[in-house]
């Protein structure tokens, strides 16, 4: 069995290797070209891959942004926000978030304890390079994405010579961000250093529709009751992220580089709606220092390309919840605390040997080291005891591709990908992609394409350390999440802003994922929850995306991105008992419907931004019961933005103006976590320009 | 660019400017209740940490169930938790444990005549008097003593030898002027407390996590543990069922479960007779009885029996299960005999029960 997986993890790389010997042998080594790209213009790596990039306008919009805005406004993937800079989770086309993978600069970042990531602690500014894989796209990648990938990294370009910038952000509730960043860059070398840091006591104002106040009479009679307009409570946060990158690129022997990204997080967590506690005596806070280090080796030749990656992470993070009982004696509900060093390495490569073959193989470790500590319980002998777990894991992740074009239009690719975490393994994961192109006129009056895509994979994902070892609760007989995806889509690019006023980018895809084992954590007769392999679910549905790029006139360019998702996430599983009403409903909190819209006009140095996001209703039950508790409302929400930029001999001086939820909406993301109303935030800009 | 095109331009943004909408809220006025006579009250706990704990009442008679009442009533959430009511009079006492708060209603209308804020983490309210009840916390080394009449916080019992990070102190039960409270969470004891002086007189160690406390016909105390969890730093045993003379506060027998057994919810007849509780499936079992029933009286169906109480004029069993705890649980209604009457769902995760009395 162990011979069988260590041939499945080593095979991919002595391919590679033999087949960087091979082309070494061809004496194809000398030259440093581009990137290996399909012909007719696709890249081979891509074909049948369903793929959302975002460009640097949505990344680099304003320094306040985490990667949850940006991807809440610039796709249909369901952001999950328990309110303003606190915990926010991404997940696509109805799976859960432990389903969305993350990498950052190839480094899975996704936590091994809770298998999810909190995208409200990614500065948006701090990522260069960002896209969505959907679906069975993921396995090109990574395992265990059965929603999909979302795929974070930086750069190593930057312009030649010294280059400072500052932001200074200010808004409402005394929110203050500031970015600088300073980048040195030669032919062989380039540097970079960007920090970030955000604070505000985050204490906006809503009306509390969950509460009432009470107006009394003298004999203590309710006279009178009103939904209060209350302060969001204890939810301050403080963050600070710094980002160090260096590469150096030797003429014969490749790029090397090292990014470290260091993340020092204190926040407060909100209280809900319903609590009736006071903020005097009352801590919850969440603490988080993460150092993420990743070294970078890549070469290309003419047919082969190589990349080595090595990588650390260290976290620490606690989470404290207590109340002051009497004056200076306080009771910890939970007192957690947990350190994560993760040890990564990487080997990949791709081999172009023939015009219409391409392969691929890559082979990544992730050997994780978590100590996790929960409530300290003291004995009734006086002696304390701590309630957690001790454990390793390593998880090991190969895949061998195949590319080919048999003719100009058509491209067939395949994936084979096997992982082992632990002492725990999964079937080999296969995936098959196809796309056709179906149309392509360069000559007409207006020039256009039409692409059709397919693909099918098998997935699964394993049980996060949390789900095996967390004390109390954690189940070590927990299967493996599996589920095979289907894809089916088509895309139309026509026009071009380089040789006309417009160009138009369309795209469709249905989906169809079954997910078998699905893991979720209940209570039990203890007291305490645990994770249980329950259901099957059906999540399918269709994504739509639109771009449209339009110059009016001379000096006005209008941007405009639109995404619309309808995604029936539906739970299969047999019933739990006679009683259980949930088989055949829609999971609870994944909404069916979501959309999201933004334009960017220009014209000279003004520039304007609408954005727009929309999620449908969603169930809090999962028998999808219509009950003032059962559900939430849909909710709008439309933000803009105004800026102008002013060039002066040695500076470049940018004003912007960001107004959040323009029509002052109360919204709720999930049950009992209010959200801000209007508010607003000016920033200002400094480029010097170095001579 | 042309003066018509400026204005396309702009008439496009504006289109785009309406897409924001208004959402539409369902926080509706108070709906009116009048629920004369005797009934059932069923505190749904909701999901920790989501604030969607509901009030279901059900009226035996009629064989119907309004659920929601105390939002559809007073037109706000219960809040997050709702672990417990007690009736006194004609007022509903609501223990919301994670909204730190009691509420007390009319239990005809629903309505919220008046409320008690400031507490850690409370679980149950007992009475002493109209003008003193103890409330009883998790994660607390105190019980708090409280003024019903007017809604405030009066003091606080210290237990003994008790760390306030692990502290537990559960459900009441009174013995004269005494009270005994079973403390579960990470804990062994059994308290008694002398409700003159509000203080801690003498503690009872049992089993680990004694979860249910009842008094029978015989005025013998009974309690049940759940002996703990597995890789638990207090360890885990076997559950135990303790019968305890209040007089001497002295265990006088105890029934072994077998390892693994999950007992809770401890309940009594309208006799005060026959012991009820669940481990797994509903058990029942006279006081008198000398050993454990080997038979449950209402096995299992693939259910998540999570309350239990009866009827304490019929009889009759009433059986929450809460199926997957993210939906309406289900009520079962048995006759004495276990004949299935009629079932009806209520809201997320039914755990506790309140009667009441068929006399206003």
């Amino acid at each position: 069995m162990f011979r069988r997986i260590l041939y499945n993890l080593l095979l991919p790389l002595c391919v590679l290797l033999a087949a960087h010997s091979f082309a070494s042998a061809q004496g194809l080594r000398a030259r440093q070209l581009g990137e290996v790209t399909a012909l007719g213009g696709r890249p081979m790596k891509e074909i049948g891959v369903q793929k959302t990039t975002f460009d640097s306008l949505a990344l680099k919009e304003n320094v306040a942004l985490s990667m949850a805005d940006v991807l809440a406004y610039n796709s249909s993937v369901f952001v999950k926000n328990h309110g303003r800079a606190t915990l926010s989770t991404v997940a696509f086309r109805g799976t859960s978030p432990s389903h969305t993978q993350v990498t950052w600069n190839g480094m899975r970042i996704n936590s091994p304890m809770l298998g999810m990531t909190d995208f409200s602690t990614i500065p948006a500014f701090f990522i260069d390079n960002a896209a969505l894989l959907h679906g069975t796209s993921s396995v090109t990648e990574t395992g265990g994405g059965l929603g999909g990938l979302v795929k974070l990294g930086t750069t190593s370009d930057v312009a030649p010579g010294i280059n400072l910038q500052y932001v200074q952000g200010v808004g409402s509730y005394r929110t203050f961000d500031e970015f600088m960043r300073f980048s040195y860059g030669t032919d062989r070398w380039s540097l970079s250093t960007r920090a970030v840091y955000s604070y505000s006591p985050n204490d906006y104002t809503y009306t509390n529709h969950d509460k009432k106040e009470n107006i009394y009479d003298d004999a203590h009679n309710i006279v009178g009751q009103y939904h209060p307009r209350e302060k969001n409570r204890s939810g301050a946060y403080r963050d600070f992220h710094l980002l160090q990158e260096a590469y150096y690129t030797a003429p014969r022997a490749g790029r090397f580089g090292v990014n470290a990204w260091l993340t020092l997080s204190n926040r407060e967590l909100p209280l809900l709606t319903t609590d009736y506690g006071t903020t005097l005596g009352f801590e919850n806070r969440q603490r988080e220092n993460t150092l993420r280090t990743v070294t970078s080796w890549d070469r290309r030749w003419r047919r082969t390309a190589l990349a080595l990656k090595t990588g650390y992470v260290h976290t620490w993070m606690a989470y404290d919840y207590r109340r002051e009982v009497v004056a200076g004696n306080w009771a910890d509900m939970t007192r957690s605390r947990s350190r994560v060093n993760t040890l990564f390495a990487l080997g990949e490569g791709s081999w172009n040997p023939w015009k219409r073959w391409y392969f691929t193989a890559n082979l990544s470790a992730h050997q994780h080291f978590v100590r996790s500590q929960d409530k300290n319980v003291i004995q009734a002998a006086g002696n304390r005891e701590i309630l957690g777990y001790d454990c390793s894991r390593m998880e090991l992740s190969s895949a061998l591709s195949a590319k080919w074009q048999p003719t100009e239009a058509l491209g067939l690719s395949t994936v084979l990908r096997q992982e082992m975490f632990g002492n725990r393994t999964a079937p080999l994961i296969p995936a098959l992609f196809a796309d056709f192109k179906a149309l392509e006129t360069t000559n007409g009056p207006i020039p256009m394409a039409l692409m059709l895509k397919g693909s099918v994979s098998r997935n699964h994902r394993f049980p996060t350390l949390n789900d095996l070892y967390f004390l109390p609760g954690g189940n070590p007989d927990l299967k493996n999440e599996e589920g095979f995806t289907y894809d089916l889509g088509s895309s139309l690019t026509a026009g071009s802003t380089l040789h006309g006023p417009w160009s138009i980018n369309l795209s469709a895809n249905w989906f169809s994922s079954r997910i078998n084992n699905w893991i979720i954590w209940l209570p039990t007769t203890k007291g305490f929850f645990s994770p249980r392999n329950v259901k099957r679910v059906h999540a399918y549905g269709v994504e739509l995306k639109g771009n449209l790029a339009w110059r009016p006139a001379r000096h006005w360019m209008l941007d405009l991105n639109g995404s619309f998702s309808f995604t029936p996430s539906i739970n299969r599983g047999d019933p739990a008992s006679p009683a259980d009403r949930s088989v055949g409903k829609q999971l609870p909190y994944v909404p069916r419907r979501s959309a999201s819209l933004n334009g960017h006009l220009t014209w000279r140095r003004w520039g304007f931004m609408y954005k727009w996001a929309y999620y449908s209703e969603r169930y809090t039950m999962t028998s999808n019961d219509h009950t003032l508790t059962g559900h939430l409302p849909p909710y709008y929400m439309s933000n803009i933005a105004l800026d102008r930029t002013l060039t002066f001999r040695h500076l470049d001086l940018q004003l912007k103006l960001a107004i959040n939820n323009l029509f002052n909406e109360d919204y709720l993301s999930i049950l009992s976590r209010p959200m801000p109303g209007l508010n607003f935030e000016l920033f200002l800009s400094l480029t010097p320009k170095f001579l | 660019m042309s003066r018509m095109q400026t204005v396309k331009l702009l008439a496009a943004l504006a289109v785009a400017l309406t897409l924001g909408g208004c959402m539409k809220w369902d926080y509706d006025e108070p709906e009116q209740f009048g629920a004369r006579g005797a009934g059932l009250f069923i505190t749904n706990e909701g999901n920790f940490q989501y604030g969607n704990a509901t009030l279901s009442y059900y009226d035996p008679t009629t064989n119907t169930v309004e659920n929601e009442v105390f939002y559809r009533a007073n037109g706000m959430k219960l809040g997050d938790v709702a672990h417990s009511m007690t009736i006194r009079g004609n007022v509903g006492w609501l223990v919301v444990n994670n909204s730190h708060v009691v509420f007390a209603i009319d239990t005809d209308t629903f309505r919220e005549i008046g409320r008690i804020e400031g507490f850690p983490s409370p679980r149950y309210i007992h009475f002493i008097s109209d003008t003193k009840a103890y409330v009883t916390q998790l994660w607390s080394n105190l019980i708090y003593i409280v003024n019903p009449a007017t809604f405030s916080i009066t003091g606080t019992i210290e237990v003994p030898g008790m760390a306030e990070a692990n502290g537990s102190t559960e459900q009441m039960v009174s013995y004269g002027k005494y009270l005994f409270v079973n403390c579960w969470s990470y804990q062994n004891r059994l308290l008694k407390i002398d409700t003159e002086t509000d203080s801690v007189v003498e503690q009872l160690t049992l089993g680990l996590q004694p979860s249910a406390l009842a008094m029978d016909c015989n005025q013998k105390l009974w309690t049940v543990t759940d002996g703990g969890y597995e890789d638990s730093p207090q360890g885990t045993e076997s559950p135990s069922l303790y019968r305890i003379d209040p007089e001497r506060f002295a265990v006088e027998k105890q029934f072994r479960f077998r390892k693994g057994d999950k007992p809770s919810e401890l309940q009594l007849n309208a006799a005060g007779d026959t012991l009820y509780w669940i481990s797994r499936h509903i058990w029942r079992m006279p006081v008198e009885s000398q050993r454990l029933p080997v038979r449950p009286f209402l096995p299992e169906r693939k259910t998540k029996y999570y309350g239990l109480t009866i009827d304490p004029w019929t009889s009759e069993v009433y059986v929450a299960d809460a199926i997957d705890y993210r939906q309406p649980g289900l009520i079962y209604r048995y006759t004495p005999q276990g004949e299935l009457i009629t079932s009806f769902y209520v809201g997320i995760t039914p755990g506790s029960f309140a009667w009441k009395p068929r006399q206003q």
